[in-house]
């Protein structure tokens, strides 16, 4: 097929040409023997015409050259001996007419080798573009489109683009085609259909073409393939809901969990409220009923049910003691937090003074401060240095001079870190995470007596508060109990002081 | 002369019934206590209804309330109580193991004269009651209506 199209070719180049020569020399042969003048001369118009449909604008221009020699040869050989002056004009008009026409076909030929280079640019892009008139028949095809689609330019061009490609807008086609009157032009994204029936994803431009007199004649299109990225973003879509299904689900599940241990926190304060509660009525009888006894019949015990007797008491009273700090710690839980500035220096020396009863017999240097204002409950707050100074006093009755030193140490901005230190008996440092478990001591009761609840209040409180508490210690070299506070700030510490 | 008591004791736990009991001898005022075992048991001696229909029309001096009661609680009989224009009056003090602050907040907003935890401790317990009876029963003028000291 192509091997015929060629040869083709290559026969209508050769014969062309001949003719033409053939032409001009018949024309010549005519113009000089017959003398019918003019007439002859002006069909090397024709020549020139016929050299333009195989030599580019020089070729053209030899050819008309040459007719004008003929011209002008013709007419020296035929010039009649009169002379007359007008027979010069006939050859001077086909000179004329022959220039000009060679002028024109060259123009001509020139405006078509530029079509014909934009045509083949367009076939350059890898877009595909194509040009439909107003009733969508489609009248431009480049090679893009025949990628794209799969249709070659001649199956394309003078169908309907609609009925080939049978694209799916994203909104009516009426109301693009309305864009695209209304403003020149419209973009959007088509679902195509491909020569092999496959479906293609497309970003469209469209522009519309008018003539001078602003009407509408064509519109050109250009499509590129985005079926990959509209997979992808299909992709990135499904997966984006896919997650905001399972973030959901997640919240969801989270919500459930926080209610769930929520509920059991409830549970397990309203349970460890009511044990102590419970606890204490039997409690209150055992103590109750043995003192009962001991008043009755202790002039008929002896020593060894007397001393019985004494430790049912000790141990009911030790009970008592368990039960009502087990209270306190579940209250801390559930008691609403009622915050306001405390100034803790005055804090802590009412504090010491209450310890006063329990520490007259003993030689305590207290150091005090300066204490910052504080940010929180403030009963909480006594309760944790009540718990703190009570430790301190207890664990340094070992010593014949206690050292008891409350202080402030540099800290943040927004917390204060204070610390209360003893030069007791101290603890191992291995130990030190039990410090602040419930029920966990580190003492033998005979040594120093004790519930174990007391740091594990504190610490609740601390964390209630927001802030961090941590032990330092060695056996026989004392103990510090390191714990942050949030600082009030000014304004409410000026709120504070003047309550 | 049971039912002649000034002192009206609701309380349904026997052995508390008894500790209170001594500690009010102390005083010889034991034997002044009317004891009730439950809520629906109070209202009925206050109100003189069933097995109290026959007892003389006086009110006590004071009860003492506990709150963990069956059939009615404490906090309800204190509600009738103080909503009824005759037994207003009547001193009620509950007497209660409850720490809780609902409790103490709602036995207040009814009108509760006196709230106190009953402590562990037995000395401090004997203590508590005994002031309590010595308070209510000997040094408060009683309202009108109730019953006087033999």
């Amino acid at each position: 097929m192509i091997q015929q199209s060629r040869s083709r070719g290559k026969a209508a180049s050769i014969v062309l040409p001949v003719a033409t020569a053939a032409a001009a020399i018949a024309i010549f042969v005519v113009d000089t023997v017959t003398g019918v003048d003019v007439a002859v001369a002006g069909l090397y118009v024709v020549v020139v015409l016929m050299a333009a449909r195989f030599l580019r604008a020089r070729g053209v221009m030899l050819v008309a050259a040459v007719c004008v020699g003929l011209t002008a040869l013709s007419y020296i050989l035929s010039r009649s001996p009169s002379g007359n002056p007008a027979e010069i004009a006939n050859p001077l008009i086909c000179v004329v007419m022959i220039l000009l026409t060679a002028l024109l076909v060259v123009q001509a030929q020139r405006a078509t080798a530029a079509l014909q280079e934009q045509a083949s640019l367009l076939d350059q892009t890898h877009d595909a573009i194509f040009v439909r008139n107003m009733n969508d028949v489609i009248t431009y095809w480049n090679r893009g489109a025949k990628e794209l689609y799969g249709w070659k330019a001649e199956e394309a061009i003078g169908k309907n683009k609609q009925e080939l490609l049978k694209s799916v807008f994203p909104i009516p086609r009426d109301e693009a085609r309305g864009e695209l009157l209304r403003t020149g032009r419209w973009e959007g994204e088509l679902k195509s259909t491909r020569a092999d029936g496959t479906e293609v994803f497309v970003a469209t431009r469209w522009a519309v073409q008018r003539d001078s007199r602003a009407q509408p004649i064509e519109i050109l299109e250009t499509n590129n393939d985005i079926t990959d990225r509209k997979r992808r973003e299909d992709e990135i879509k499904r997966l984006n809901e896919e997650l905001a299904k399972r973030a959901e689900g997640l919240d969801r599940e989270l919500a459930k969990r926080a209610a769930e241990l929520e509920a059991t926190n409830k549970e397990l304060e309203s349970f460890a409220y009511s044990v102590s509660h419970d606890l204490r009525a039997p409690l209150r009888h055992t103590v109750g009923y043995a003192e009962l006894l001991q008043r009755q019949a202790s002039s008929s015990l002896d020593d060894k049910s007397r001393r019985y007797m004494e430790m049912i008491l000790e141990s009911s009273k030790r009970m008592g003691a368990l039960i009502d700090d087990l209270l306190g710690f579940s209250r801390i839980g559930r008691a609403e937090a009622n915050e306001s500035a405390v100034d803790l220096e005055p804090l802590v020396r009412e504090v010491v003074a209450e310890l006063g009863q329990d520490t007259k017999d003993r030689e305590i240097v207290w150091k005090i401060g300066p204490l910052p204002v504080c940010y929180g409950d403030s009963s909480m707050l006594k309760v944790v240095f009540v718990n703190l100074l009570s430790n301190a006093v207890k664990f340094t009755r070992i010593r014949t001079q206690a050292e008891i030193e409350i202080g402030c140490t540099e800290g943040r901005q927004d917390q204060a870190e204070l610390f209360v230190r003893d030069n007791g008996a101290g603890f191992d440092m291995r130990y030190v995470d039990k410090l602040f478990g419930v029920f966990q001591r580190l003492h033998l009761a005979e040594e120093f007596e004790g519930t174990g609840i007391g740091l594990a209040t504190v610490q609740r409180i601390i964390h209630r508060h927001g802030g961090e508490i941590r032990a330092e210690g060695a056996v026989d070299r004392g103990a510090t109990l390191y714990f942050s506070l949030p600082r009030a700030r000014v304004q409410e510490r000026v709120g504070g002081n003047t309550q | 002369m049971k039912n002649l008591g000034r002192i009206l004791m609701v309380e349904d736990d026997a052995k508390d019934v008894e500790l209170t009991l001594t500690a009010l001898e102390e005083y010889n005022l034991a034997n002044e206590v009317v004891v009730t075992r439950d809520g629906q048991e109070a209202l009925d001696y206050l109100y003189r209804r069933a097995q109290y229909s026959n007892r003389p029309q006086e009110n006590p001096a004071v009860i003492l309330l506990d709150l963990k009661l069956p059939k009615v609680d404490g906090l309800e009989v204190l509600q009738q109580i103080k909503a009824d224009e005759r037994l207003k009056m009547v001193p009620v003090i509950v007497l209660t193991s409850s720490h809780q602050e609902k409790d103490v907040l709602r036995s207040y907003k009814l009108g509760v004269n006196a709230y106190v935890v009953k402590p562990v401790d037995f000395h401090e317990f004997v203590n508590a009651v005994k002031e309590l009876g010595a308070f209510w029963a000997v040094i408060n003028e009683p309202p009108p209506g109730s019953v006087r000291k033999a």
